[in-house]
């Protein structure tokens, strides 16, 4: 019948480069031979790269990144960007460790921490589905404006006044041999891949991205949906945020410094569409031990340092380049 | 009041190489106008604070404007001063080849300049520490320290910033310094921790990791050095054979570590209050015509476990820097590396 | 035109165009195997079949886009290979694709010279001949338009205006279009016929690619249909009646188009629509019966999509009711529109219907994905029997229900949205253009689901500008010009020409 002919011959591409599109297509394998061919030629090199300490190291890593990409996952599927997850990470350290401080309690500084990650998440989303400002626009501004804002609200980092131990034990402590921020990223991401591939919350974020309208018609309410991404998100970024005032034991304004790229680099690496609609957090896993195992394994391969900004950069590129052969191999 | 401003004057004049006037002789500029380069930063917060206070003694309005990090603004900025008719401009570059023809205006409409920070082509003078002696100075104090403490081992980390020629001229100061007291001194891990503390913190763990005889932390600023004992600290090692050493004391992060963490014994202080100082003394001296070096060195110094009290008053929330002793101190006359001698 | 005729007889002697034996394969698939088409000079020849049936690839083989993999192409006689678009244009082969490929920041007259801009004594463009040739150009097509208007503010049919006479400027000798009136009104369509006329008097041979039979009786004067690749026939269009057509495409019987199985409409009103108005629409009142289908014509700009869109609540109304089922819809509300059981077939499937990178059966279940949840878990085998059954009952071609849902022809995939809505169990659906850029086949089988979905009890409310579907399907017909409704009739008063003339305010 003439269905299958126009099947093929929508979905074959008449020039060559097929095999690229191929290969980029089936992304996820390419993202594990990538992984494994990284980690044997760093282990090839060091030996150590398989040690305890360094495992955990890079777990550690991992866990503060993952925690945010889940958020950023969800956000990129339904079209949209939050590209002030750095700067509120820093606010979100420093507001904490002041609430502590005030009030003696972790709790209240951790509740304190998340809420207002989960504001600034909510901004986002008001101004970009209300005010109709594209979200890349909006949250550079809000990046802007948080950079600025935790200056005015402190010129140097807030110390842990009372030396609360067990605040240190939030990103530093451990449960048996695990440390508690991979704990804590693995319940976030069970819970997120749950939400996006079993409910139909998750089965909206993917219909608002694929195409909005069609949502609309078909009666979902796509702001709030949008909403809803931006604001877990921002409350993702809390917890991050937590972990690594934790880390440093002080609330730091100069903190997360490029944070937001290598959040939006990784998720876009897993193979999550810059355009929406498309995108997995198995994917997203792959793409942030990616990229942290390459960052990881620059510094004990004691390769020159510049690398450290390099890399990531080439990284980041051919990232995208990815997303737009697999756009183009759709479009065929 | 009018006594304590005649014998600081006396102690800043006995700082500058140059001391043939006595102090009685100078007439003090009345307005002085400060375009700093970044003023978010605390250690220019410090720079700033030290002027005019310098400046509020002597009666002299210190105005200040920042760039941003924005060459085109330093240079309007800079211009609206000499508009404005104060008496003499300090700079802190943004670029320095971006203010060079801003040089030659001043100069050209007889406004003396003062540069703060680096040095520019055709400057009169410049008041700057000297970053090479900054690390020498503390590295020598850490051979010392391992030499009683460590059992004369230095395996080092260094949490650096290759990026800018003075964070780099602090590391290579530092190794050299610590090798005068233990020749065989290892530099492990030389690192880059971005300045900022949670990426000195990343990168310190995965080194750290790697190698687990390191037992110096230095870091080229209080974030840097901060950074690596926090991932000390995560990978759950204790601090008894550790020892961290710091850069900069331009907060109070350093002290709420040497008070509290054990191993943060160290700390090179650059006492940036009195770079403002010095540099508001050399603006007096310009302003009188008088003869003065191109490089001004404003002093720094190690501080060693509770030496910190000898420069700073600490009440729990603020510091202040301790005048008398920050002053008595004497800088070399000049450095003994500057960035021109990297490459 | 006898004359002309006459004149453009003499030159057939030697065709302007012979493709014989041509064949193009693509990776896994034969798209074109061993497809002859002869033309003849001032003759417009039509190019049929369905999607997939191998036309897209002969014009882009013709324009130069892909080349050949057997076969010959003579150009006048003469043996020759087409080695990119430049090359076709050069040989004289002109293509207006569906797309127009016009720069939309400059002006007409720019346009049409893009290639190459007459240029003064001095080297530098004479554009005030280029204004003088471009408006010489529209005189010669027989056709007005301001040459100094930037492109991009023209009307598609326009535009296309534009791209003939480019053709002209070019001194094409072939000139291809592909499904030209795919976005066009009747009058348009008429003013374009009258241009192809004008073409064809000069002796330039047409090829005119369409889906739609009444246009190709109108406009040709020979049709090849084209099915699966190969070649099954070229006859004069006097030699072929509707039904030999249709037969041809799709090689098989179509025994009518319409078919009628349900029989009278209840007389329980299903929706009803009191004085609504927007910016576009001026009070519209109507109610719709259960087992009805309410048939709105209208030309371009009369309001029909955006009357549509106000009463699914996808677009904000100003004043006016709207009840479904005699419960009142909050305007601009979608959320609860569906919930009451109203919803949109929209024109624009890929725009506004389809998620085109989401597998089919996520496209199918969308609307009434709460019903397959429990504490919002779904249970996707529930979701795929749901949607399998709608894939066998509308015989709904895909390779699987995890297929991407673009990889679906354009029928099958107005199959899967009308599943959306019936799985959700709407009264009332609003169809607006349900056969836009559909196969003849796949038309008749939406005509006969449209049938059956009003004999099953459902509501239909059926925008469209196409008149035979109109006529056949609808059961009463209002028509709407400039935002209200001007007038209305029962299947039986209906003809094409009373309906014309309301729609002509």
């Amino acid at each position: 019948m003439a269905l299958t002919k126009m099947v093929t011959e929508v979905s074959s591409p008449p020039t060559s480069g097929s095999l690229v599109g191929a290969l980029a297509s089936n992304g996820q394998i390419v993202l594990v031979a990538a992984l494994v061919i990284i980690c044997v030629g760093i282990s090839l090199v060091v030996p150590q790269f398989y040690s305890g300490a360094n495992i955990i190291a890079i777990l550690r890593q991992v866990a503060l990144v993952l925690i945010v990409a889940c958020g950023m996952t969800m956000l990129l599927i339904t079209a949209e960007v939050d590209l002030s997850v750095g700067a509120s990470l820093a606010f979100v350290g420093v507001v904490a460790m002041d609430v502590i401080n005030l009030t003696d309690s972790v709790f209240l500084g951790a509740v304190a921490g998340i809420a207002f990650g989960a504001f600034v998440g909510l901004v986002n989303g008001v101004v970009v589905t209300r005010l109709k400002v594209n979200s890349l626009i909006a949250t550079i501004g809000t990046m802007m404006i948080l950079q600025g804002g935790v200056f005015l609200y402190t010129r140097e980092a807030i110390q842990n006044h009372h030396h609360i131990a067990s605040f240190v034990d939030i990103g530093a402590g451990y449960v048996g041999p695990v440390p508690i921020p991979v704990i804590i990223a693995a319940i976030i991401f069970v819970a997120s891949y749950v939400v996006l591939r079993h409910t139909t919350l998750g089965r909206y974020l993917y219909a608002v991205g694929a195409n909005e309208k069609t949502a609309r018609l078909s009666g979902l309410r796509s702001t709030r949906l949008k909403l809803f991404a931006f604001v877990l998100t921002g409350a993702l970024v809390g917890v991050a945020g937590l972990i690594l005032g934790s880390l440093m034991n002080a609330g730091q304004p100069t903190a997360g410094r490029g944070f937001e790229l290598t959040v939006i680099a990784a998720v876009i690496l897993g193979g999550t569409s810059l355009s929406g609609g498309r995108g997995t957090l198995i994917g997203t896993l792959l793409g942030v031990f990616i990229l942290k195992i390459i960052d990881n394994g620059i510094i004990i391969l004691q390769w020159n340092q510049d690398l450290q900004m390099i890399v990531p950069g080439v990284v980041l590129i051919l990232a995208i380049y990815l997303d737009i052969l697999r756009r183009r191999a759709d479009a065929r | 009041m009018q006594k304590s401003i005649l014998g600081l004057l006396a102690a800043g004049t006995a700082l500058v190489a140059v001391m043939a006037a006595p102090a009685i002789a100078q007439d003090t500029p009345k307005r002085i106008g400060y375009v700093v380069n970044y003023a978010t930063h605390e250690w220019y917060q410090n720079v700033i604070k030290g002027m005019k206070d310098h400046g509020a003694e002597l009666g002299i309005t210190v105005e200040v404007k920042d760039a941003n990090l924005d060459v085109a603004k330093q240079v309007s900025a800079a211009e609206d001063f000499i508009a404005q008719g104060v008496d003499v401009l300090i700079l802190t570059p943004v670029n320095e080849e971006g203010v060079v023809p801003l040089l030659r205006r001043a100069k050209a409409a007889g406004m003396p300049v003062v540069l703060e920070g680096n040095p520019v082509k055709g400057m009169t003078t410049m008041v700057a520490i000297c970053d090479y002696d900054t690390g020498y100075d503390a590295g020598v104090e850490a051979g010392k320290y391992a030499k009683e403490n460590l059992d004369g081992v230095a395996k080092v980390m260094n949490v650096g910033l290759p990026l800018l020629s003075a964070t780099v001229l602090r590391s290579e100061g530092f190794m050299d310094g610590i090798r005068t007291e233990i020749p065989d001194a290892t530099l492990v891990h030389d690192l880059d921790g971005g300045g900022n503390p949670d990426r000195s913190l990343e990168v310190s763990t995965a080194a750290l990791a790697q190698n687990d005889d390191i037992n110096i932390i230095y870091g080229i600023n209080d974030s840097s050095s901060l950074g690596g004992l926090q991932a000390w600290k995560a990978a759950g090692k204790s601090q008894d054979d550790l020892l961290v050493v710091g850069t900069g004391g331009e907060g109070l992060a350093f002290i709420n570590a040497m008070e509290n963490e054990p191993s943060y014994r160290i700390e090179a202080a650059m006492f940036p209050e009195k770079n403002g100082y010095t540099a508001i003394e050399a603006a007096i001296k310009v302003f009188n015509g008088e003869e003065v070096p191109e490089h001004i060195v404003s002093p720094t110094a190690p501080m060693v476990g509770d030496e910190w009290s000898t420069y700073y008053d600490y009440d729990g929330s603020t510091r202040s820097i301790k005048w008398d002793a920050v002053n008595a101190l004497v800088p070399p006359e000049k450095c003994t590396k500057t960035a021109a001698d990297l490459k | 035109m006898p004359a002309e005729a006459a004149m453009a007889g003499t030159v057939a002697a030697v065709p302007p165009l012979a493709m014989t034996g041509i064949g193009k394969h693509f990776p896994g698939v034969i798209a074109l195997d061993n497809v002859d088409l002869t033309l003849e000079a001032g003759k417009v020849h039509a190019l049929m079949g369905e999607n997939g049936a191998g036309k897209s690839t002969l014009i882009k083989i013709l324009a130069g886009v892909y080349g050949k993999d057997a076969g010959t192409i003579r150009i006048a006689g003469r043996e020759t290979t087409l080695s990119g678009p430049a090359d076709a244009l050069r040989q004289g082969i002109k293509v207006v694709f569906q797309e127009i490929a016009l720069i939309s920041e400059f002006t007409v007259a720019e346009n049409i010279f893009l290639e190459e801009y007459p240029t003064g004594r001095t080297g530098s463009i004479d554009w005030r001949k280029i204004s003088r040739d471009a408006k010489a150009l529209f005189e010669r097509i027989g056709f007005d338009v301001d040459t100094s208007a930037r492109t991009g503010t023209l009307p598609i049919s326009q535009q296309q205006m534009v791209e003939i006479a480019r053709a002209l400027a070019q001194e094409a000798r072939i000139v291809v279009m592909d499904e030209p009136t795919s976005s066009l009104t009747p009058n348009e369509v008429a003013l374009l016929f009258t241009v192809i006329r004008r073409l064809t008097s000069l002796g330039i041979a047409v090829i005119y690619v369409s889906h739609k039979l009444d246009e190709v009786f109108e406009i040709a004067d020979t049709v090849t249909v084209l099915r699966d690749g190969r070649h099954i026939s070229t006859k004069p269009i006097a030699d072929h009646t509707n039904e030999t057509l249709i037969q041809d495409m799709i090689g098989r019987q179509i025994d009518d188009l319409f078919p009628r199985s349900r029989g009278q409409a209840s007389d329980k009103v299903a929706l009803s629509v009191k004085g609504v108005g927007t910016e576009k629409l001026e009070d519209i009142s109507f109610e719709v019966y259960s087992g009805e289908v309410l048939g709105f014509f209208g030309l371009m700009g009369a309001g029909r999509t955006e009357l549509a869109k106000a009463i699914v609540g996808f677009d904000p109304i100003d004043s006016g009711t709207i009840a479904v089922g005699g419960k009142p819809l909050r305007p601009h509300d979608t959320r609860t529109a569906v919930s009451l059981g109203i919803g949109l077939l929209t024109e624009d499937r890929k725009g506004e219907g389809l998620m085109l990178e989401l597998p089919v059966v996520y496209n199918l279940s969308l609307a009434a994905l709460g019903s397959f949840a429990r504490g919002g878990f779904i249970d996707e085998r529930r979701e795929r029997e749901a949607a399998q059954s709608y894939v066998d009952r509308f015989r709904i071609r895909t390779p699987g229900l995890y297929q991407e849902i673009k990889n679906l022809s354009g029928g099958n995939q107005q199959k899967v949205l009308l599943a959306r809505w019936l799985l959700k169990g709407l009264s009332v659906i609003v169809v607006d253009e349900p056969t836009r850029g559909i196969d003849v086949g796949a038309k008749s089988e939406i005509f006969a689901l449209i049938d059956q979905l009003a004999a099953d009890g459902h509501a239909i409310i059926m925008m469209t500008s196409e008149m035979p579907e109109l006529l056949g399907l609808s059961d009463r017909i209002m028509v709407m010009g400039e935002g209200r409704i001007t007038g209305s009739f029962s299947r039986d008063e209906a003809t094409q020409e009373k309906i014309l003339n309301a729609a002509i305010v």
